[in-house]
């Protein structure tokens, strides 16, 4: 069974189409990259798998729970980083996960707290303010609680955003190591080379729509996933919109 | 704002260009903080913030029409006006100015002029003085003349001259700019000493009470009382004052790496006996928020201070003698919506909806938060009046208000989730929610005025409303979570 599965997934606010007739199977163990240009679906598609959106039409099964029809039960089961997201400004980051931990109805929530703040480096900021630690801090907090409860899936907007370069390599290695032990991990990004290097397959969608689906590792040796990425998001005889090296830091829905 | 720099040259030397001198550089900020402002308002809300001026008229029209037919005298109206105005000034103050977290939290991911201190070379003093002259105008353009207007309605037609309803914008402007100045100051105190907060309260309150401080003579209303130059520096001389001190005395707290003990969370968590952890994480939220509990403490004791003046008015001005009990609980149970925006403050509905945790939930954990930081702080002031009211006034008082708090509650859930704060400009919610507010609190009001002739009945009716309102705050606090969870997905 696929651990995630769709077939026309529309979304429509008002006159505007934010995600059109996406169906997509993603197997598990796949570390799947979904990736576009700004605005063209990749935060819905998430928001709609997770339960936190509805369809406007279509349906959508996640590890084999419906998010329309029991949006609890697929939260229960997966992992949520959602892009610019911070953890509450005047909980600790130990308050935090022992709230996510309650949350999730967790059992020994110290032992996985010291765990991940010792594998994401915040163990001496445990017990700081989150509105006093820096970006990158926070950012590793969050890490933390997508990963607490060892869900069999993660949904990630913006995995290495803030994080040094030592920490995003720690990023990286969690991530590849996590879908070699048999879990999914879906990634939506900006940074191009992060997809290449990690993803197992990636999805391409431009104006809410899935244009085009390939693994990486299947490019030809000349060729580099920007410009493939160039080539499905481009109308032909555009130029320019996406800058050489292809890693931006812009946001969009 | 942290790291503002207060101690940066004057920026007067070096901002503005254009050979404008420091006034110039600060009514330039006004204009562009005013037009700020209102874009703010109408990217959250639509063109239906511009109808909250002729709502504001309309009720406040209704409202001194309905005081003087049922033998309110226009004079009491008006006195109870600057009471109203006083606190609503202080409520501002309050919320919008307790300090960079919380103007960072009411407004969210918004970039505004405010924050340009570590930008810019102006000192935060000048951005803080700037706002708080933009907030004076813009609450005075949008609250005051429509209320004035309102007013002014049926004042002219009881045979008011039109100079005295002019004198009462003017008055009722001053005062609230006296409310605002007090909470700043007492805030910006705050920033340097907790201690002196407590200090300037209690000198207050003992000048107060020992009749030593004449607040009428002190206040712009002492100038609608006695239009003279010397009432004028009386009445308008501290709100001026304050207004300058607050600004001056504000001191950006620096960012500090506070901690906090590691079993706190479990501890607080145990104490309240929170098995979603909701609760838990609120009540630290607001402890650790700027003013921390004290301004639950605080905007409570605003309340009971102007309910048990304008009580006292009513029975100087009339022949009743309304129930203290009935009215303060009433007064500080629809208070309690100032408990509400705190507890709704610092986290949103689309986090939950991204953990396992139904809004259902969510909105039992705010309950709990809700009725331990508002109950508690209420109760402090009703015990207190056991100094000059009897204890049966003060018990019917503690069993209104946590009724009345409880459907304060769940009414604020239902029509505004996570986002109190739209009521301000959002003109039918705002109508919604009076009306929801009115439909409880008129025949409790009604109740404490009819203590005088029929006191069993009164207080057997004000208790009933009660238990009704608290039963349909609880249905509608249960149905809140489902109504949202529908709305935001």
């Amino acid at each position: 069974m696929p651990a995630i599965e769709t077939e026309d997934l529309t979304k429509r606010y008002g006159d505007v189409t934010a995600l059109s007739s996406l169906s997509l199977s993603v197997p598990e163990g796949e570390l799947f990259g979904l990736l576009g240009p700004n605005g063209s679906g990749k935060t819905t598609t998430i928001e709609i798998l997770t339960g936190q959106l509805d369809p406007t039409e279509g349906s959508a099964s996640v590890l084999g729970h419906d998010p329309v029809v029991d949006p609890l039960a697929v939260r229960e089961a997966v992992g949520i980083l959602p892009e610019r997201e911070d953890p509450p400004s005047f909980l600790t980051p130990r308050e935090y996960l022992q709230f996510v931990g309650d949350v999730r109805d967790l059992s020994g929530v110290d032992d996985r707290i010291a765990e991940w703040a010792d594998r994401l480096g915040f163990v001496d900021t445990l017990d700081t303010i989150s509105t006093d630690l820096s970006e990158g801090e926070r950012q590793r907090v969050m890490l933390a609680q997508t990963f607490i409860h060892e869900p069999d899936l993660v949904f990630i907007d913006e995995p290495l955003v803030n994080l040094d370069p030592i920490m995003q390599a720690e990023v990286k290695d969690h991530m590849r190591d996590y879908c070699d032990r048999g879990n999914t991990l879906f990634l939506s990004t900006h940074f191009l080379e992060v997809a290449e290097q990690l993803c197992t397959s990636v999805g391409i969608v431009r104006d809410g729509e899935l244009v085009a689906e390939r693994d990486p590792r299947d490019l030809d040796p000349d060729e580099q996933l920007l410009d493939y990425f160039r080539r499905e998001v481009e109308p032909e005889g555009a130029t320019g919109g996406i800058p050489a090296g292809g890693a931006t830091g812009e946001s969009g829905r | 704002m942290s790291g503002a720099d207060t101690t940066a040259p004057d920026d007067t030397t070096r901002a503005g260009g254009g050979g404008s001198g420091p006034s110039g550089l600060s009514t330039r900020l006004l204009a562009r903080m005013i037009r700020e402002e209102w874009r703010l308002q109408a990217e959250l809300f639509g063109d239906r913030f511009a109808l909250f001026p002729l709502v504001i008229a309309v009720v406040a029209g209704l409202g001194v029409w309905l005081l003087t037919v049922a033998g309110t005298s226009i004079d009491a109206v008006a006195a109870g006006l600057h009471g109203l105005v006083f606190f609503f000034g202080l409520q501002v103050g309050t919320i919008g100015l307790v300090g960079r977290d919380a103007l960072r939290d009411v407004l969210g991911d918004v970039t505004l002029l405010v924050f340009s201190a570590r930008t810019l070379p102006v000192t935060w003093r000048r951005l803080l003085g700037v706002f708080v002259v933009k907030d004076l105008l813009y609450y005075s353009g949008l609250f005051l003349v429509p209320m004035a207007v309102g007013y002014a309605a049926v004042a002219l037609s009881a045979g008011q001259p039109a100079g005295t309803v002019a004198l009462l914008w003017l008055t009722t402007t001053g005062a609230f700019a006296l409310g605002v100045g007090t909470s700043l100051t007492l805030t910006g105190v705050g920033t340097r000493s907790r201690a002196a907060v407590l200090a300037l309260v209690a000198a207050a309150a003992a000048g107060i009470l020992t009749g030593r401080l004449d607040i009428v003579a002190l206040s712009p209303y002492g100038f609608y009382l006695d239009p003279s130059l010397r009432s004028a520096a009386l009445g308008f001389g501290p709100a001026l004052a304050l207004a300058v001190a607050g600004p001056l005395a504000f001191q950006p707290v620096e960012s500090g790496g506070a901690r906090s003990a590691p079993q706190r969370y479990e501890r607080v968590r145990s104490a309240i006996r929170d098995d979603g952890g909701v609760a838990t994480r609120t009540l630290l939220e607001v402890t650790r928020s700027s003013g921390s509990v004290w301004k639950v403490l605080f905007s409570m004791g605003v309340l009971f201070g102007v309910t048990v003046l304008l009580v006292r008015e009513v029975a100087r001005a009339t022949t009743l003698a309304p129930s203290y009990g009935i009215a303060v609980g009433t007064l500080l149970g629809l208070g309690a919506f100032t408990t509400y925006s705190w507890v709704t403050q610092f986290d949103s509905a689309e986090e939950y909806l991204r953990l396992p945790l139904s809004l259902s939930a969510a909105f039992a954990g705010k309950r709990t938060a809700f009725l331990v930081l508002s109950v508690p702080a209420g109760l402090v002031y009703l015990v207190g009046s056991l100094v000059w009211l009897p204890p049966a006034q003060v018990v019917v008082g503690a069993v209104v208000f946590p009724l009345v708090a409880v459907y304060v509650f769940g009414i604020t859930a239902y029509v505004t989730g996570f986002a109190p704060n739209e009521l301000l400009f959002d003109t039918p919610l705002f109508v919604a929610f009076g009306a929801a507010l009115a439909a409880v609190a008129v025949p409790l009001v009604v109740a404490a005025l009819a203590y005088t002739e029929a006191p069993t009945v009164a207080v057997g009716v004000s208790v009933g409303v009660s238990l009704l309102a608290a039963a349909v705050g609880v249905v509608l606090s249960n149905r809140a979570g489902p109504r949202w969870q529908r709305n935001l997905r």
